[in-house]
C-alpha cells in the first residue's frame, strides 16, 4: 500500500502546465500553421463537398443539398460501420494481449537487447503490405502451408478454408497493427524504476500483485497510446479487409473508397467521411469529460 | 533551433526539387492502366524518337477521371476504357487525332475501326481488348458448363469467384434475365435483384485485382473474370478451362486518348503510331495475353498464344459482344445495389 | 538486497541478456515474445524462401536460383521506386519526429488557449480514411500551385504521420518527473536549452518508437500517394500494387529480402559495436 503511494506521487496534476510566453508562441506558430494549411482547410473542403451534388461523370456540382447526409443514415451504411468498429475492436483487444508481454519482455531486457529487439519488431513491416498479405494468403489457402501442415500431421483430414473469412480477416489487421501497440507500451514500461518494483518484492508481495498493482497502472500511458493507435485507424482500414476478406464484408473504408472510385458518388463518400470523423472526436471529447470528471 | 534550420532546409529542398520538376515540355506523359504498356516498349520509343517518357498509373477509370478532372497533371496521353471515352467525348474532354500522323491506323482489325462509343477512331486508337468470361477447373468441377447458370449452382456454393465491380455484376445478372446490360434503369435493377441476390450468397471471393489467385490457390473452383486472367491461368496450368458464357457476353475495349488539357499532341500522336506498329503489338501482347486489335500482330503470335482459348476464344463472333455504354449517376444506384446484397 | 523472500529478483550479474523478474516471470514473458516474434517472422521467411523459387508463381517450390535477384538489379523502374520510397519515407520521418514532439511538449508544458480543440484537430489524420485525405490534399495542392512531385508527397505523408509520434511521446510525457527541467532551469539553461539537453534524452524511447511507426507507415503508404504523387515520384507501394494484376512477381521478394537482410544486419551490426556503452 505503501508502495501504490509512492507510485502516486510520481504522477504530478495538472500543475506541471505554466502558461506561453512568446517563446513556446514562436515555436507553435509553424505547427499550428501546418496544421491549419493540410488539416484544417482539406477538412473544410471535404465538409463543404458533402453538402454538394456531383453531375454524371462525377465531378462536384455546387449546389447545396443534405441529400447525401439523409441517405447516410440508412441502416445499410450503419451496419457496414458498426461491423468495422467491430473488426478494429477485436483487432485492438487482440494486440492489447497478445502485444503487451512482448512490450514488458523487452521493456524490462538491458539496453543493449532492448534496441535490438524493438527494431526487430518492425523490421518485417519495411516489405510491402501486399506482399506480407499475398504471403499469408500462401499460408492460409487451401493448398498453403498451414493447410498442408495440418493434412500432413493428420489433426485435419481435410483442408480447412481459413481464408476469406473473418477470422482471417482479424489475423491480417492483428498482424499489421501489432507493432503499433508494442511500441507505445514499450515506452511506459522502459521507464519503469526498477526501486519500486524491488521494493514491492521486498516488502512480500506475489508477482502477480506486483503486475497488477503497480505494473499496470504505470504503464497505462502507453497502454492508452497503443489503444488510440491501433482502434482509431482500423476502423478506416480497407485493402487488408477486401484481401483476406474476399471482399464480401466491406468495410466503412471500403465504401468510401467505392465512393471515389465506382461509384463516382464524391460528396457521398465525403459526407461518409465526415460522420466518420463527427464520431470520432465526439467520443474523444466525451471521455476527455470522463477523465476530467475523474480526476476531481 | 533545430526545428527551425530542419524546416529552413527542407523548405530549401523543396523549392530546389519544385524548380528542377519545371521543365518536362520534352517528355511525353502517359497516364495509363499499372500493369498495361511494357517498360521495353517505352524503351524502345524512346530509343528510336529520342523522347523521353514519364508514366503514371491509375487502377480504375474513376480513379483516372478524378485526378485528370482535378487538373493534378498535364497528360499527354491517356487510356480510358470504352464507356469512359464515351463519357468523354461526349463532355468534349478528348482532342481529336490527326489521323495524317497515325498512318499505321491501317493495321487495325476492321472490327474496332467502327466502334460504336468512337466510330471512325476519332478520338481514340484502341490499345487491348477483352472479355468477361467463365473459367473453371476441369478436375474438380464436372462438365459441361456453358453459361451463368452453371456457374451459379447450389453445388457450386461457397466455390465461386467474381470480379468486384458492381457494374460487372448486374451485367451478367441483366445478361442471364434477357435484359440490354445498359438499361440500367431503377425497375430493371430490381427486377434482376432477386437473382443476384442468390447469386451473391454462393460467391466466396470478390476480386477484381487479381482473381486468379484464389483459383490457383485452390480456394475456388469456378469463376467470373477478365480474360487476360483466364489466358494467365491456363498458361499456368491446362486444367483452367475457359468459356463465354452462352447468355451473352461483354468485351472491354481499352483506348489510347489525347485529353484537352495534353501539351504534346504530336508527341502523342507519333506514339499511337508507333504501337500500331506490328512488332511493337507483339511486345505488348507478350506480356499482356489480352485480345489484340491490331491485325497484323496478330499475325505474329505463336501457335500456343493464338490457341489459348481465353485470349482469343474459338468460334468467337465479335459482333455479338456487348458494350458497356455510360450510365451516368445510375452508376451510383448499381453501387448501392451491390453493398446492400454483400451486406445482408 | 538480500532478502529471504523467494520472489525476489535475483540480478545475475553476467548473463547480461535476460531481462530483470523472478525467473518463472523472464521464462513466460520470453516464451510469449518468441512466438509473437515467430507469428512476426513467418511470411517473411516465406517471402525470403520464394524469393529463391525458381517458378514465376508463389505456391510450389521447383528449384532452387538467384535469377530473381539478378533480374531485379537490373530492374531499373523498380529499384528507382524503391529509392523513392526511402527518400520521401526518410524525410518524412524526420518532419514527423520533429514536429510530433515538439508539439507533444508544447501542449504538455504550456498553456495555450483552445488546447482542447487543438489536441483534437491533430487525430483528424488519423481518423480520416486515406481516400478522403489523398484527395482533399490533392485539391489544396491544385489550387495552391503545386506540381505533384516529392514536395506534395512528404507533405502529404508527414500530414498522417506526425499524429503517431505526437501521441507516442505524450505517453511518456505523463509521469514525467518535473524535477527534472526545473532542475535544468535552476542552473542556468533557458527553457530551450532544458528542453533540449534534458527532456529529449529522456523522451529519446518515444522519439525512436515513434520515427520507426512514421517510417514504416510512410514507406508502406499506397492510397494518399496516388493522389498526390507526381510522374517522377512514383513509390514503391504504387508499383507493387499495379503487380497484383500480372501476378506478384518474384523480383519483389528478393527486393523484400535484401531490404530486410540489409537493416537486419545494420542493426545487429551497431548493437554489437556499442559494447563501450555502459549496460
Amino acid at each position: 500500500m505503501a508502495v501504490t503511494a509512492a507510485a502516486a506521487t510520481l504522477a504530478p496534476g495538472p500543475s506541471h502546465q505554466r502558461r506561453a510566453g512568446w517563446g513556446p508562441w514562436l515555436f507553435l506558430t509553424p505547427m499550428l500553421g501546418w496544421l491549419l494549411l493540410f488539416v484544417v482547410v482539406p477538412t473544410l473542403m471535404l465538409v463543404v463537398i458533402s453538402f454538394c451534388e456531383r453531375d454524371s461523370l462525377g465531378r462536384v456540382i455546387f449546389t447545396f443539398s443534405t441529400e447525401n447526409y439523409v441517405r447516410a443514415f440508412d441502416w445499410m451504411w450503419l451496419k457496414i460501420l458498426g461491423i468495422s468498429v467491430w473488426y478494429a475492436f477485436l483487432t485492438t483487444v487482440i494486440c492489447l494481449l497478445l502485444g503487451y508481454p512482448v512490450a514488458y519482455f523487452i521493456g524490462r531486457s538491458s539496453e543493449r537487447v532492448r534496441g535490438l529487439l524493438i527494431m526487430l519488431v518492425m523490421i518485417p513491416f519495411w516489405t510491402s503490405f501486399l506482399v506480407r498479405t499475398y504471403a499469408w494468403i500462401s499460408i492460409l489457402s487451401q493448398e498453403g502451408l498451414l493447410n498442408a501442415a495440418l493434412t500432413s500431421m493428420r489433426i485435419v483430414s481435410e483442408p480447412i478454408g481459413f481464408l476469406y473469412t473473418p477470422f482471417a480477416v482479424v489475423l491480417g489487421l492483428v498482424y499489421n497493427f501489432l507493432p503499433f501497440m508494442i511500441l507505445p507500451i514499450y515506452t511506459s514500461v522502459e521507464k519503469l524504476d526498477n526501486s519500486l518494483i524491488e521494493a514491492a518484492y521486498d516488502l512480500g508481495a506475489r508477482p502477480a500483485r506486483v503486475f497488477g498493482q503497480i505494473v499496470l497502472p504505470l504503464t497505462q500511458p502507453g497502454i492508452a497510446a497503443g489503444i488510440l493507435l491501433v482502434f482509431v485507424p482500423a476502423i478506416a482500414m480497407f485493402a487488408i479487409t477486401t484481401l483476406m476478406g474476399g471482399g464480401t464484408n466491406p468495410t466503412i473504408g471500403e465504401v468510401i473508397q467505392n465512393q471515389f472510385t465506382k461509384a463516382r458518388n464524391q460528396p457521398f463518400g465525403a459526407a461518409l467521411g465526415v460522420l466518420l470523423l463527427v464520431i470520432f472526436i465526439f467520443s474523444l471529447w466525451l471521455s476527455t469529460k470522463f477523465r476530467r470528471a475523474e480526476e476531481q | 533551433m533545430k526545428k527551425h534550420t530542419t524546416l529552413l532546409s527542407a523548405a530549401i529542398a523543396g523549392a530546389m526539387l519544385l524548380a528542377g520538376c519545371g521543365k518536362k515540355d520534352d517528355t511525353l506523359n502517359l497516364f495509363v492502366w499499372t500493369e498495361y504498356v511494357p517498360q521495353a516498349v517505352l524503351d524502345k520509343f524512346t530509343e528510336e524518337t529520342g523522347i523521353k517518357v514519364a508514366m503514371e498509373t491509375y487502377s480504375s477509370n474513376e480513379e483516372m477521371t478524378q485526378k485528370l478532372f482535378a487538373g493534378g497533371g498535364n497528360y499527354d496521353l491517356i487510356q480510358p476504357s470504352e464507356y469512359t471515352v464515351e463519357a468523354l467525348i461526349k463532355d468534349n474532354y478528348l482532342q481529336p487525332l490527326d489521323h495524317a500522323k497515325i498512318p499505321n491506323l491501317k493495321n487495325l482489325a476492321p472490327e474496332f475501326r467502327e466502334m460504336p462509343f468512337d466510330p471512325g477512331n476519332k478520338y481514340s486508337v484502341p490499345w487491348l481488348s477483352g472479355f468477361v468470361g467463365i473459367t473453371y477447373n476441369a478436375e474438380t468441377i464436372p462438365g459441361p458448363v456453358v453459361g451463368y447458370s452453371d456457374v451459379f449452382t447450389a453445388n457450386n456454393a461457397g466455390r465461386i469467384v467474381t470480379l468486384d465491380d458492381s457494374r460487372e455484376l448486374v451485367s451478367w445478372a441483366m445478361t442471364a434475365s434477357g435484359l440490354p446490360i445498359n438499361d440500367v434503369t431503377d425497375e430493371n435493377l430490381e427486377k434482376i435483384k432477386p437473382l443476384l441476390q442468390d447469386w451473391m450468397s454462393k460467391i466466396k471471393v470478390f476480386d477484381s485485382d487479381s482473381p486468379k489467385t484464389s483459383l490457383s490457390n485452390g480456394d475456388v473452383d469456378i469463376g467470373v473474370i477478365w480474360s487476360g486472367e483466364g489466358a494467365i491461368l491456363f498458361n499456368q496450368n491446362p486444367k483452367f478451362q475457359w468459356v463465354l458464357p452462352a447468355e451473352g457476353f461483354h468485351m472491354f475495349i481499352d483506348s489510347l486518348a489525347i485529353p484537352k488539357t495534353a501539351k504534346n499532341k504530336e508527341m502523342a500522336e507519333e506514339f499511337i503510331n508507333f504501337i500500331l506498329r506490328p512488332d511493337i503489338g507483339k511486345m505488348i501482347l507478350d506480356e499482356f495475353p489480352y485480345y489484340s486489335p491490331n491485325a497484323e500482330a496478330r499475325k505474329l503470335l505463336s501457335d500456343a498464344e493464338r490457341n489459348n482459348p481465353a485470349s482469343y476464344p474459338p468460334g468467337l463472333d465479335i459482333t455479338k459482344a456487348l458494350l458497356f455504354k455510360d450510365v451516368g449517376a445510375q452508376g451510383s444506384k448499381v453501387d448501392e445495389l451491390i453493398t446492400s446484397l454483400k451486406v445482408q | 538486497m538480500t532478502s529471504s523472500n523467494e520472489f525476489a529478483p535475483v540480478l545475475p550479474a553476467r548473463r547480461w541478456w535476460l531481462p530483470r523478474g523472478p525467473a518463472i516471470q523472464r521464462v513466460f514473458f520470453g516464451t510469449w515474445t518468441a512466438g509473437v516474434f515467430a507469428f512476426l517472422y513467418i511470411p517473411i521467411l516465406l517471402l525470403v524462401f520464394y524469393s529463391f523459387n525458381d517458378s514465376k508463381l508463389n505456391l510450389q517450390w521447383v528449384g532452387f536460383t538467384t535469377k530473381w535477384y539478378g533480374l531485379l538489379l537490373q530492374n531499373e523502374v523498380l529499384i528507382r521506386a524503391f529509392q523513392n520510397s526511402l527518400i520521401v519515407a526518410c524525410v518524412t520521418t524526420v518532419l514527423s519526429v520533429v514536429i510530433g514532439t515538439s508539439a507533444a511538449w508544447l501542449l504538455y508544458r504550456y498553456r495555450f488557449p483552445a488546447q482542447q480543440t487543438l489536441g483534437l484537430l491533430i487525430f483528424i489524420p488519423m481518423v480520416m480514411p486515406e481516400v478522403l485525405m489523398g484527395v482533399s490534399l490533392l485539391v489544396l495542392f491544385v489550387n495552391l500551385g503545386l506540381p505533384l512531385g516529392y514536395t506534395t508527397l512528404i507533405i502529404a505523408h508527414t500530414t498522417f504521420c506526425f499524429p503517431f509520434v505526437l501521441v507516442g511521446v505524450q505517453a511518456r510525457l505523463q509521469g514525467i518527473d518535473p524535477a527534472l527541467e526545473e532542475a535544468a532551469l535552476d542552473l542556468g539553461a533557458t527553457p530551450l536549452k532544458a528542453f533540449w539537453l534534458v527532456i529529449v534524452p529522456y523522451l529519446m524511447p518515444a522519439i525512436i518508437a515513434g520515427a520507426l511507426m512514421a517510417f514504416t507507415l510512410s514507406f508502406d503508404e499506397y492510397i494518399v500517394t496516388v493522389f498526390t504523387s507526381g510522374a517522377d515520384s512514383q513509390t514503391l507501394p504504387l508499383k507493387v500494387y499495379g503487380m497484383v494484376r500480372v501476378g506478384l512477381n518474384p523480383q519483389l521478394n528478393a527486393l523484400s529480402t535484401l531490404f530486410i537482410g540489409a537493416t537486419a544486419l545494420l542493426v545487429i551490426a551497431s548493437q554489437v559495436f556499442s559494447r563501450n556503452k555502459s549496460t
